[in-house]
């Protein structure tokens, strides 16, 4: 089974997010900031991370830039899920090593739609 | 709703559109007309069937069974099949075509989602493929209000972020000050849309390499059915291909229209012995 960190300040996001992706046939994980996060992939490199961007301690973007530097940092597919939709953050999230972009709100078909498109189902 | 008043929408559906609605599907009837219903200020589907048939109305009648028609669309609804059409099916009309012109057809094509689609997946292969061709997009539909939505070009938060990667997104949309995304000029110069009846003869559009004509017949009575599709093959150059969707057989509708055996999920016209093919 495909394990999947997701990394969001909100529980409310975390539990709904899980619900969703458990439904893909994924074992979730959750961290509440990036450090946390960071913490977490150190331990168990995750095959997947959703990843909010505003976060306390460690945003979203700065924990990309330094899971991409960890060991085995490159191999997790990491989609963005958060409120920035302009196209200067979206931009910035892509050339730091994102591979896909959730737009808040969102549902189970964007999810599935978005894990489609990088391969995750 | 009463009875009665289910009879009256599904027979009108049924002449405008060979729409058919079975009773237990009562309530999709509700939620496509309850816009229309508020808009006129009818408490309910009954006073509306009421009004119409002391007041019959043509106009008001055509509004209603195309708003009676489904709207599902999305872009990359079919993914494989509209890479197949691209990658091979066009490739292959283009070694017989004289002009390098080849049309595409999408009939029922709704908000224009997949009318779009294939002129993105055009904008991104390889230009070797489809070297010297000039290829048009018509987008057909009953509903004056879809085709609306679909010359716009404009579509909503969820409706971008299902089937369209981010890169494609931000690649070919632009993000508009009331947050919904409108696809760029480039792509919207190479569709065309134009209101039409699946039911109705379909000689002003002219002939077409290829035909997409998904998730419109399935919901059409047998009858309707074959003369729609009479109606677009008719349309169908000599050699080209007819599309439907997955599980959506057009075996046994009409006698020359038959399964192709090169493209997977493609039709085409038999050709009639002793009539040369001309492109």
């Amino acid at each position: 089974m495909k394990h999947c960190l997701i990394v969001d300040d909100s529980r409310v996001v975390r539990t709904v997010a899980g619900r969703i992706i458990r439904d893909l046939a994924f074992e979730v994980s959750e961290a509440g900031d990036g450090a946390e996060a960071l913490k977490l992939c150190r331990e168990r490199m995750p095959d997947a991370i959703l990843l909010d961007w505003n976060m306390p301690v460690m945003n979203g973007l700065d924990f990309l830039r330094a899971l991409r530097r960890e060991e085995g940092g490159k191999d997790p597919v990491v989609v963005f899920c958060t409120n920035e939709n302009d196209a200067d953050h979206i931009g910035e999230a892509i050339r730091s090593g994102a591979n896909e972009y959730i737009m808040k709100p969102f549902d189970a078909d964007i999810v599935e739609s978005k894990f489609a498109e990088v391969g995750l189902v | 709703m009463q009875e009665s008043t289910f009879n009256e929408i599904a027979d009108l559906a049924l002449r405008h559109s060979g729409q058919t609605f079975q009773p237990s599907k009562s309530y999709l009837m509700e939620a496509r007309l309850s816009a229309i219903s508020r808009r006129e200020s009818f408490a309910t589907l009954d006073d509306l069937v009421h009004c119409l048939k002391a007041r019959p109305n043509k106009r008001f009648e055509a509004e209603i069974a195309a708003a009676l028609t489904g709207k599902l669309s999305r872009f990359f609804g079919d993914r494989d099949l509209l890479e197949r059409i691209v990658t091979h099916a066009l490739p292959e009309r283009l070694k017989v075509s004289k002009a390098g012109r080849l049309r595409i057809w999408c009939a029922g094509v709704s908000t224009g989602q997949e009318a779009y689609s294939l002129a993105l997946l055009l904008s991104e292969i390889d230009e070797t493929l489809l070297k010297g061709a000039e290829i048009e997009i018509v987008g057909t539909d009953i509903s004056t209000q879809c085709l609306e939505v679909a010359n716009r070009g404009i579509y909503g938060h969820f409706d971008v972020q299902k089937g369209l990667s981010i890169q494609r997104l931000m690649r070919h949309f632009d993000r508009m000050d009331t947050g919904e995304w409108q696809i760029s000029n480039t792509l919207r110069e190479r569709v065309t849309f134009r209101r039409h009846n699946l039911i109705e003869d379909a000689s002003s559009l002219g002939h077409f390499d290829i035909i997409l004509c998904r998730n419109v017949l399935s919901g059409m009575a047998k009858t309707m059915k074959v003369k729609a599709l009479s109606n677009i093959s008719q349309q169908l150059l000599p050699g080209g291909l007819i599309f439907s969707a997955p599980g959506e057989s057009l075996i046994g509708l009409q006698e020359d229209v038959i399964a192709s055996m090169d493209v997977r999920g493609g039709y085409l016209r038999k050709q009639k012995q002793g009539k040369t093919a001309a492109a």
